[in-house]
């Protein structure tokens, strides 16, 4: 989908304006999940503001068909939202973030961004459809350079479908605004099969997201 | 192919009825319900019985001795009747039919009418579930469905042939009486202020002809049947030219009495499409029954153009 926002002064007007319009109108489209692809455009030039979001590995992100990213996280706040950002703008492809709490009006808020519940059936429907849906591991506000944990339970849909599960790197600061996301290759399908292949598969992709960590903060040993 | 459909009185029982009447393959129709089709439908025999008259209910079942059961006879709450006695009726005509179909050696297949209200909206649950996901119903009007196909997969076991569970999204056509579109149509819309999430719906006539594929393909279990896309309530009031309100907490009490004023209730699984939403994945389906239902915005639009029915009045001394 092209973004409602236009190219120079006038454009950037014209498009706003023509977007209201139609959302006045109710002519805009929402999915199943309930998330609005032109209000996350009309917002794109204020987290523009807030988030300065550099991305590496980009070519790792499918260009079309559905992936699952494994990425770490803090407190889990606001890297879906760099997450999202980045990736739409070096790969162009939207992302759906799994974990939003059901609760109005928080979840429903989130909804409208691209969140969806963490649970294994809505992966799967994301999938089917053939988006891109992002996890995080277990948070790691304690040791920020540290993957947390991932349940293997969330990943089930993506290795039954045999869709590529890709972690990612989020690394930066709220404060000062400035965000990298590294992107690694997919990690390998398991080679067990049976339940030992989920779990397999869950701590290939922790191993992938804790290794795109260490590249880019080197572990700084005391007598190295 | 000897079909008996229920609830041939209902829009969807009448669309059904007069395409089985134009398939070659059927031999012999029949329609079951407490009262008459729309309009007639030549070649079927009517048997105009009420769900709660169990006894000639089994006899009529009997007597025409069904190779198929398409069972469509099942009550949405405020449609056509209260909550209470919609439920009634959805499952006196289900225990009935289904239960008499069984036990006749000919019957080679049943169709069922369910909805995709039987997954429940409780906190936390997939908001797009597909087949595999268990329905845990949190409405009434899922509960009674779930129970209809209960009854309708042990009438298939007991008679060793396939049932198809057809669980539609809301469904939506001209002259349909559902609760839904009575309320859009209102105009003033009352959403909720905290979530307006979103829901799909069905076209009636897409939900026909899926009737009809399921009858020919005879597949076993459920399939949802989803027109793709959503909307939200306030955005499907825009789309008519209606005013969205945003309603809160308790001021859906006062919204529900003012939409009383109007004729429109308020059922459970209505308060819950507006608060929680109601989708599903219907892939599963498009691609068992061969089918592409009419997208959600395109079927709600299409609501919002049609025009009501005309009234007709007798001009005194042109006649």
């Amino acid at each position: 989908m092209t973004s409602v926002v236009g190219t120079g002064a006038g454009g950037v007007v014209g498009g706003v304006v023509g977007a209201l319009g139609r959302r006045l109108r109710g002519e805009f489209e929402v999915d199943q999940w309930g998330a609005d692809p032109e209000l996350v455009d009309l917002l794109s030039p204020l987290t523009g503001l807030l988030l300065r979001v550099h991305v590496e590995g980009a070519r790792h992100v499918p260009a079309d068909g559905p992936a699952v990213l494994v990425a770490n996280r803090r407190l889990g706040l606001v890297e879906p939202f760099v997450l999202g950002r980045g990736v739409r703008q070096a790969a162009g492809r939207r992302v759906r973030f799994l974990g939003i709490p059901d609760v109005a009006p928080i979840g429903p808020v989130l909804r409208r961004l691209g969140g969806a519940v963490n649970r294994p059936a809505e992966l799967a429907a994301l999938l089917r459809a053939g988006h891109v849906a992002a996890l995080a591991l277990g948070p790691g506000y304690r040791r920020p350079l540290r993957a947390g944990a991932l349940a293997p339970e969330p990943l089930a849909p993506a290795l039954e479908m045999g869709v590529p599960v890709v972690p990612v790197a989020v690394v930066g600061g709220e404060l000062t605004g400035r965000w990298d996301v590294l992107i690694g290759e997919p990690v390998p399908r398991p080679t067990s099969r049976g339940p030992l292949a989920l779990a397999e598969l869950a701590d290939e992709a922790r191993s992938g997201v804790q290794a795109l960590l260490d590249e880019a903060f080197p572990p700084r040993w005391p007598f190295s | 192919m000897r079909v008996l459909v229920t609830g041939v009185g209902g829009e969807l029982g009448y669309r059904v009825a007069s395409l089985l009447e134009r398939d070659p393959a059927v031999t012999d129709l029949a329609g079951l319900d407490a009262r008459s089709p729309r309009r007639r439908v030549r070649s079927m025999r009517v048997f105009n019985i009420e769900p709660t008259d169990r006894r000639h209910l089994l006899r009529a079942v009997q007597d025409f001795s069904p190779t198929a059961v398409v069972h469509l006879g099942s009550w949405e709450p405020d449609a056509r009747v209260a909550p209470r006695p919609a439920a009634e009726r959805t499952s006196a005509m289900a225990i009935a039919v289904l239960g008499a179909a069984a036990d006749l050696p000919a019957v080679d297949r049943f169709v069922i009418r369910s909805d995709i209200a039987v997954y429940g909206r409780a906190r936390g649950s997939a908001m797009v579930p597909d087949e595999s996901v268990p329905p845990v119903p949190t409405t009434p009007w899922g509960r009674s469905l779930l129970e209809v196909e209960r009854l309708g997969a042990a009438a298939g076991r007991a008679a060793g042939v396939p049932v198809t569970s057809l669980r539609f999204a809301p469904l939506m056509g001209d002259r349909f009486p559902s609760p839904l579109a009575r309320y859009l149509r209102l105009p003033v819309v009352g959403f909720s202020a905290l979530a307006d999430p979103a829901f799909s719906v069905l076209e009636l006539g897409d939900a026909a002809a899926a009737v009809m594929a399921a009858l020919h393909r005879r597949p076993d279990g459920p399939l949802n049947v989803v027109g793709p896309g959503a909307v939200t309530v306030s955005q499907a009031a825009r789309l008519g030219r209606r005013l969205p309100v945003p309603v809160l907490g308790p001021e859906w009490a006062l919204w529900q009495r003012v939409a009383g004023v109007a004729r429109v209730g308020l059922p459970g699984h209505l308060l819950e499409l507006i608060h929680r939403g109601r989708t599903a994945d219907g892939m599963q389906a498009e691609s068992a029954l061969g089918l592409m239902p009419a997208r959600t915005p395109d079927v709600v639009r299409s609501m919002f153009g049609w025009s009501p029915p005309a009234e007709l009045r007798v001009v005194r001394g042109a006649a």
